[in-house]
């Protein structure tokens, strides 16, 4: 039944989304949603492998940059966007399993250290490979527009979250929980934990990949290194945690808040907004390390805490009432 | 039947007078419509993040100019018949090109602006210029260099700065500049892995075959290379006298400290980035001298308007150094009050016309586009000269004359 209700909400939610912009005329409501959309889509991927799966991949702008580099590259050759894009996601897919079978071996800290310098020698190769610009040809110029890029992050975005959600709720979802709840104890009872790291990474990248054929979709202009930057791997990291990590709607609520807070703090407090959202974050992981989802427990935790002493007070008093009474 | 036709005659003869009336009151000129409180111009700058040093360079310089036309009540509208202060809206971009995008299109759709201006860093500017293009807003930058960004066919797109072709030149009229038997003549040119580094390689190439000099040595390198040590000794070991590079500002000091660890002193060093930011003499300090850099605003620069610039910015700021930023944001916004004042309306597209046709006099000098919006002005080059940046090749005024590097036992 619950079941049944989450996903008559979903599907409303969806509803609204695609219906959206008949009712916006301005595009810089639509460039932020863009945006909302994108980072749902890249921390959402980043929370399957990290999150769920607990392997903490902070080389996503590879999978990101290669994504967008591939899309753009084929879209301006000629194909049409739309499978363009998938090119992209595949292109993604094809680096997961090239870099994933070597370094999906290492663990903890070496797997993140690991996935830092793949991304690090992607943003130097492309940098040197294709130092400069990659403009839309006139004829894309002329027919750029702004709500077709949005429904291209919307379809990714929801692609996205049905299928992360769909595998997490599935036998492979409680593989993924198992590999990153206790490795060796999952080994122990039969888990093949190999292979759930690898359709985390598969499925972190393809989505990954999905986002960045969305940048290239996105950007009229841009160098070609910039999709590669290395705030594509912290950036989603930082929203998941905010979110809350290895749950479902944590990157969704951290996207939200990262990129609309941060909108409001930049247009109302100037540069200060960069020194206040820095507080947020650190304030958000020391008191709320399960992040903003986990906000309503940990309130009714301080509630239950607040309660206790007075519930012992009022058990005392009954009691005592209780022994004066029978005294009497 | 002949109240009928009277009626008739009547109501043609109304209708005649009501349109002559109605014709009149257009061709006698309609009534202004009600002038806008202000004319909005928005940029969208690196406030924070890496590229804010330059970022708040460059809005200081935007302040400064707004201030002035504000000062004299604004700019003259013939549509209105009257004067318009200026409102300047700035967005920090937080030195993320996307967030360039979306903030473009805020002032684009939210505020409404007539015009766009340019920010410091690439990243940025290269992300505006598609924006700009798209919305059909004019855009002025400052700091492009990049001539392939004004090849793509542009029609909004106005960068009144030197650009690498004018930088390469004004470096090879430097070395002209010296006399004939101590000018150097072998060059290396160390190449960063950048468009606009590829860009001055070509031209250096070219303007090295037109007027007798070898491009002795090639090396490249990335925008995050730090340790430069093998490109300086073969440099070194093939006996370049001059250097040539457009390093990240870091870089730039980075190599002129590797230089001189390892010795290596040629006679002319140009780095056309990098020592041109005004904290350079304080962190380099004395090993700064002799270094030719790029010199397209300094405060001593003779044209009108710059002593009062400076000025106004040392009363504002007293403790801080005046920067080319500053120069280049005041002069890229004279360019564009002058053509909204041209264009006599706040339309986009009359602007745009107007830029077109610019020929003004700005405080690093006079400012006319080629037809890709590339700015002609003057090639200049400067050299750090004792704690000062020295203007060495000027077309304008009689430039300081260049000091060839010492050795660096002897400094």
């Amino acid at each position: 039944m619950i079941q049944k209700k989450k996903m008559i909400t979903a599907s409303i939610l969806t509803l609204f989304l695609f219906v959206l912009p008949l009712f916006i005329s301005k595009d810089y409501i639509l460039s932020i949603l863009c945006m909302l959309f994108l980072y749902i889509t890249l921390s959402q991927s980043w929370n399957i492998l990290g999150g769920y799966t607990g392997q903490v991949n902070v080389g996503q702008a590879a999978f990101f940059g290669i994504g967008a580099l591939v899309a753009r590259l084929l879209w301006i050759a000629g194909m049409p966007f739309y499978l363009a894009i998938v090119a992209g996601g595949l292109g993604s897919v094809l680096l997961s399993v090239i870099i994933g079978l070597p370094a999906l071996r290492l663990k903890g800290h070496y797997f993140a250290i690991g996935t830092l310098a793949v991304a690090w020698i992607a943003q130097i190769t492309v940098g040197n490979m294709l130092p400069g610009i990659s403009f839309l040809p006139a004829q894309y110029m002329a027919t750029y527009g702004l709500v077709s890029r949005y429904y291209v992050f919307l379809i990714v975005m929801v692609g996205a979250l049905a299928t992360i959600y769909f595998t997490v709720h599935s036998r492979i979802g409680l593989g993924m929980e198992a590999t990153r709840d206790d490795e060796e104890a999952a080994q122990t009872v039969g888990v093949n934990i190999f292979k759930y790291k690898v359709i985390a990474f598969m499925l972190s990248s393809f989505f990954a990949g999905l986002a960045g054929g969305g940048f290239a979709y996105f950007h009229a202009s841009f160098y070609w290194h910039l999709p590669f930057g290395l705030m594509w791997c912290f950036e989603p990291i930082l929203i998941a945690f905010i979110g809350g990590v290895g749950s479902f709607i944590g990157p969704i609520v951290g996207s939200v808040c990262y990129v609309l807070l941060k909108e409001i703090f930049a247009l109302t407090l100037g540069e200060m907004n960069v020194l206040i959202f820095g507080i947020v974050f650190i304030l958000t992981i020391l008191f709320f390390p399960k992040g903003i989802i986990g906000l309503p427990s940990k309130i009714r935790e301080l509630f239950r805490k607040g309660r206790e002493p007075l519930l012992a007070t009022e058990v005392a008093e009954d009691k005592s009432k209780s022994q004066g009474g029978s005294s009497l | 039947m002949t109240t009928k036709k009277g009626l008739s005659f009547v109501g043609v003869i109304s209708f005649v007078l009501v349109f002559l009336l109605f014709s009149f009151s257009f061709v006698s000129g309609q009534p202004a419509s009600s002038a806008p409180k202000t004319i909005k111009i928005g940029a969208s700058i690196s406030l924070t993040g890496r590229f804010a040093a330059g970022g708040t360079d460059v809005a200081d310089g935007y302040k400064i100019a707004v201030k002035h036309i504000n000062d004299d009540g604004g700019l003259f509208i013939k549509e209105y018949n009257k004067k318009i202060p200026i409102e300047l809206i700035i967005y920090d971009d937080e030195s993320d090109p996307s967030k360039t995008v979306t903030r473009l299109e805020k002032l684009n759709s939210v505020d409404k602006v007539v015009a766009y201006l340019g920010e410091f860093a690439s990243d940025m500017n290269i992300a505006g210029l598609g924006i700009a293009e798209k919305n059909k807003i004019p855009w002025v930058g400052i700091t492009i260099a990049v001539e392939n960004a004004f090849n793509q066919g542009f029609k909004y797109t106005f960068a009144p700065n030197m650009f690498s072709y004018m930088e390469v030149a004004a470096f090879f009229n430097a070395l002209d500049s010296i006399p004939k038997d101590q000018r150097p003549k072998k060059i290396a040119n160390f190449e960063l892995q950048v468009d606009w580094g590829k860009e001055c390689t070509k031209y250096l190439h070219q303007y090295a075959k037109e007027r007798g000099y070898t491009i002795a040595l090639e090396q490249k390198y990335a925008p995050d290379t730090k340790d430069f040590a093998s490109l300086i000794l073969a440099a070194k070991s093939a006996g370049c006298d001059a250097v040539f590079s457009v390093p990240t500002p870091p870089q730039s000091m980075a190599l002129i400290k590797q230089m001189k660890e390892l010795d290596y002193a040629p006679k002319a060093t140009c780095f056309v980035r990098g020592p041109d930011l005004s904290n350079y003499w304080q962190v380099m300090g004395k090993d700064a001298n002799y270094i030719l850099t790029s010199g397209e605003w300094t405060p001593e620069m003779p044209y009108t308007g710059n002593k009062k610039l400076v000025a106004d910015y040392r009363a504002q700021y007293p403790n801080k150094p005046i920067g080319m930023p500053v120069g280049n944001g005041y002069s890229a916004f004279q360019v564009l009050a002058d053509a909204i004042t041209k264009a006599g309306k706040l339309d986009r597209e009359a602007i745009r016309q107007a830029l077109t046709t610019t020929d003004i006099m700005t405080v690093k000098g006079r400012v006319t586009f080629d037809k890709r919006g590339i700015g002609n002005v003057p090639w200049v080059l400067a050299q750090w000269q004792n704690g000062k940046l020295e203007i060495v090749v000027s077309p304008d005024y009689k430039p300081a004359p260049l000091l060839l590097a010492p050795p660096w036992s002897k400094r």
